[in-house]
């Protein structure tokens, strides 16, 4: 198994409330994995965790027969902002990771190039970060994860700030890259039918404690066609799964305030 | 348009020149109010320009003064980045040491007068140690605050990418804080300036705060006034000509300007 969650659990300390219980999943090499859940449930947790970010109260993650224990460029992320250096132009920001591999520079050059075209951002390489939009902030991002080649590439609601005509540019690029290198990929969002759209797995969770409630293998072949009757049927089901718990959370919360108020 | 805004700088100035004029001659020859000695005239802080430039007086005061204030502020710099980065390592100073900083730094510059003068006596040193006193601590807080204002996503996008720590405060940290910086320097200089004159007001044999003290023992107002000027143009010339410049520059790159 290429990466393994053994029993991964979270806690806290400054809230009593258990953020991850007993989460173990097991995945493929050149899996795409989506993990969805109401918000509250812990996923970004999850990828902080794999990402070495922060640590797990118990448990163990191991990926390609190592464990992990604090981060590396083995398991990139692209989070929901760019997370793009404003004092680097778009080429460099590229470079930036693969200054700390330690490429020699002209091998440096070669692989910034060659990810800036696959995303289809070369002519804009000299430009200065705040001049590009969201949508080509987040390729950049994705251009500067991929060019350090990692084993693992977690991505934390990558498109979520982007508008919808982006969003759907975006995932046609992101798909055919995934389909060219095969990556692994870890993929938190909170877009049911963009979990269905990508994944060969789709992990539903649910909140307090968070844990994973389903495992929904996605049998369709790619590329999917989001308007298909099987695909609608199959992201309402799951839709209904993590609104059934969005739901109970929003009671919980509901009630909890008023019960404050009467205090 | 810019034509335009310049014109009205320089109306601006006359004007002042003229109120000036107007004040004193009222003063002096309408109502008596003030003996002559003690106001200053724009016709005798000309003179006096023109007196002390051409015997060299201003300038060596100039020169010197500004040796001295980039030396301290030099050592202020050098004290003000190692506090600081020490209060963002070590959560004890931080809880601890930055009150006590925040404290001091209040402190008008003037009040280490008397440390200085028993410590170093009438010296260069105790001038620049008024000047230190006055900036580092400013320094130090501006340099921790820039430290403590990286957003973290910048730094945990850098770890994911396999970035050491030495190289997360070169590469990451450090360019990140830049703004926050230059803006620190900018009031530290400013904060440097000031306390050279107190310094050298006190124990100097040359420089603008020792040229102001003769101009009083001397009792002529128009010297005081005369350096008085000269003290104002250079802070102003440097604080646009270098900080706000180069903050300006360094703003106009990232897109925040």
């Amino acid at each position: 198994m290429y990466l393994r969650l053994n029993s991964v659990s979270k806690l806290f300390t400054d809230t009593d409330k258990k953020t991850l219980q007993n989460i173990s999943l097991e995945v493929e090499e050149g899996e795409f994995i989506c993990i969805v859940g109401p918000s509250g449930c812990g996923k970004s947790t999850l990828l902080n965790l794999i990402a070495g970010l922060d640590h797990p109260t118990s448990g163990s993650i191991i990926l390609d027969g190592r464990e992990i224990h604090g981060p590396g460029a083995d398991r990139v992320v692209m989070f929901q902002e760019a997370a793009l250096y404003p004092w680097l132009n778009v080429k460099e920001n590229v470079l930036f990771g693969l200054q700390a591999a330690g490429h020699p520079k002209t091998v440096q050059q070669e692989i910034a190039e060659k990810y800036l075209k696959l995303v289809r951002l070369w002519q804009y390489k000299d430009y200065p970060i705040h001049q590009i939009s969201g949508g080509m902030k987040q390729r950049v991002a994705l251009a500067r994860a991929l060019a350090l080649d990692s084993k693992l590439l977690l991505m934390d609601e990558p498109f979520s700030a982007l508008d919808k005509q982006t969003i759907h540019i975006l995932r046609g690029e992101l798909e055919e890259i995934w389909e060219k290198h095969r990556k692994t990929i870890l993929y938190v969002t909170h877009s049911v039918e963009e979990a269905v759209y990508f994944s060969d797995r789709v992990v539903v969770m649910a909140e307090n404690p968070g844990r994973i409630k389903d495992i929904i293998p996605i049998p369709f072949d790619r590329p999917r066609n989001i308007e298909h009757p099987d695909f609608v049927a199959l992201r309402k089901q799951i839709l209904s799964q993590v609104q059934l718990s969005a739901r109970k959370i929003a009671a919980e919360e509901f009630d909890k305030a008023e019960g404050d108020e009467i205090k | 348009m810019k034509g335009k805004k310049f014109a009205g700088n320089i109306l601006f100035f006359i004007l002042l020149i003229l109120l000036w004029q107007l004040m004193y001659t009222a003063s002096c020859d309408w109502f008596h109010w003030a003996k002559p000695y003690a106001v200053p005239s724009p016709a005798g802080v000309a003179d006096c320009i023109v007196y002390l430039l051409s015997n060299g007086t201003l300038l060596t005061a100039i020169v010197g003064s500004l040796l001295r204030v980039s030396f301290g502020f030099a050592i202020s710099v050098l004290i003000g980045s190692i506090l600081g980065a020490s209060i963002v390592a070590f959560d004890y100073l931080a809880q601890n040491l930055k009150p006590l900083i925040l404290g001091i730094q209040t402190l008008p510059s003037i009040c280490w007068v008397p440390f200085a003068i028993l410590w170093f006596g009438l010296t260069e040193s105790a001038i620049i140690f008024v000047v230190v006193m006055g900036s580092a601590f400013g320094i130090a807080l501006s340099i921790e605050s820039g430290i403590k204002n990286v957003p973290p996503i910048y730094i945990k996008a850098a770890k994911t990418m396999g970035v050491d720590s030495l190289h997360l405060y070169l590469r990451v940290i450090f360019p990140a804080a830049l703004p926050a910086f230059v803006a620190g320097l900018k009031q530290g200089w400013s904060f440097a300036w000031r306390a050279l004159m107190s310094g050298e007001v006190m124990s100097a044999s040359v420089g603008l705060g020792y040229t102001l003290m003769v101009g009083r023992d001397l009792a002529d107002i128009n010297q005081v006034m005369t350096i008085m000027l000269v003290i104002i143009c250079i802070g102003i010339l440097i604080d646009k000509r270098i900080f706000t410049l180069a903050e300006h520059h360094i703003l106009k790159k990232r897109g925040l300007l």
